[in-house]
């Protein structure tokens, strides 16, 4: 049976997130019921065996200062205290420097870097050539008949990123869509307009520089978005992404 | 006189052997019938040197403010993760309402995509992923040398 023929020219598209790297910053009222927490932990708990050598060494000076120069125990012999031990602790913990949260690219606002945000999700933008305009949009390729949509948003990545690319697609199924029709100029009764159908998947190479990047790309968190995308297909984006 | 006297011995041990074995037999099955014992659990039986008195801390009694305090931030507490729990589920509600939408244009274009859409995705469980953490990773760390020893004790039944 001839199947009529379809209107719509079909796109995939592929919305690659790179992961947060690290935690976010609490809000104010989980910090104060992480304190609350601590401290009745704290209240409810027994002493430690480092806590219990901690008082008796404390004992133990305070009776030495009281009766005078009580000496049982041998004074050539250096014990290790407790208390010298938890400072000994404390020196070394601030002799390491651990890596700041605010990265360099996150000063310079550099957008092309992957190294910036590294506490939300970043999504892959690049510009491309659409009718006769040059836009911002996720990276997708025309479905070609042969292959399942999935297929052409691997194509889309990979004809964007090369093939070292290391990402896991979430599942066989289109996350979100978005229809549009052509302007009257170019409308035929072949091609009515195109539905660009969004599939998600998570970056898991943290590093990117096997990849030929051609073209212009950024990469950008969705509080971003809204800078480069155009209103309707940043609505339908918006849909499909948790922040 | 020769040929029976080795016929004697096969018998004899023979039938040792057959009376040994059956012993062992029974011991065996004594042994397999008493109930097995039970492998305790570790977590649940605390220490004697954490009963002893002494280790109990000796705090100040918390005052008024300090209660009403703690009381009024567990309300707001509360609330907090009631709006963030509420959040989450409208976020999964749109987003399964955005992939319901877009299988259904699929489905209004071609029968075979949307079937190749909805198969199920083998590759795709199990998916491990380390979580992030508080500061992201030193370039060029060298952490310090050691030896970890398990000392966790193994039971058998």
């Amino acid at each position: 049976a001839a199947s009529a023929p379809r209107p719509w020219r079909l796109f995939g598209a592929m919305c690659l997130l790179r992961l947060p790297r690290i935690t976010q910053p609490l809000a104010k009222e989980e910090e104060e019921m992480a304190a609350l927490t601590e401290q009745i932990e704290m209240e409810k708990s027994h002493y430690s065996d480092h806590e219990m050598r901690k008082l008796e060494e404390e004992e133990q000076l305070r009776r030495r200062k009281e009766s005078t120069y009580d000496d049982d125990e041998a004074p050539g012999k250096t014990v290790i205290m407790a208390q010298d031990l938890e400072d000994k602790w404390e020196q070394k913990l601030l002799q390491f420097q651990a890596a700041p949260r605010v990265t360099d690219a996150d000063k310079n606002n550099n957008r092309t870097s992957l190294n910036r945000k590294l506490d939300s999700n970043l999504m892959l933008l690049v510009k491309q050539k659409v009718g006769n305009q040059e836009l911002w949009l996720l990276p997708q390729a025309e479905w070609q008949p042969g292959e399942t949509l999935r297929g052409t948003a691997e194509r889309a990545m990979a004809a964007f990123l090369g093939d070292h690319i290391q990402a896991k697609i979430l599942g066989n199924a289109p996350y979100g869509i978005y229809k549009y029709k052509f302007p009257r100029a170019i409308r035929t009764a072949d091609h009515l307009g195109a539905k660009v159908f969004f599939f998600k998947a998570f970056l898991q190479s943290s590093d990117l520089s096997q990849a030929e990047l051609k073209e212009d790309y950024l990469w950008v968190t969705k509080d971003e978005l809204g800078d480069y995308l155009k209103s309707e297909y940043l609505k339908k984006v918006n849909r499909f992404l948790l922040d | 006189p020769c040929r029976a006297q080795p016929k004697k011995k096969k018998k004899v041990d023979v039938k040792r052997e057959q009376a040994q074995k059956d012993r062992m037999k029974k011991k065996i099955k004594k042994l397999e019938k008493a109930a097995p014992e039970m492998i305790p659990i570790e977590d649940f039986i605390t220490p004697l040197k954490y009963s002893d008195s002494k280790r109990v801390r000796s705090l100040p009694p918390l005052s008024f403010e300090e209660t009403e305090r703690r009381v009024l931030l567990m309300k707001k507490w509360c609330l907090f993760k009631q709006k963030q729990d509420k959040a989450e589920k409208k976020a999964i509600q749109t987003l399964v309402e955005a992939q319901q939408e877009a299988l259904k244009e699929l489905r209004l274009e071609s029968e075979e995509l949307y079937q190749a859409a909805i198969r199920r995705d083998e590759g795709l469980f199990p998916f491990e992923r380390e979580g992030p953490n508080y500061t992201p990773p030193l370039p060029g760390y060298d952490p310090p040398e050691g030896k970890c020893v398990d000392i966790t004790k193994v039971y058998t039944q």
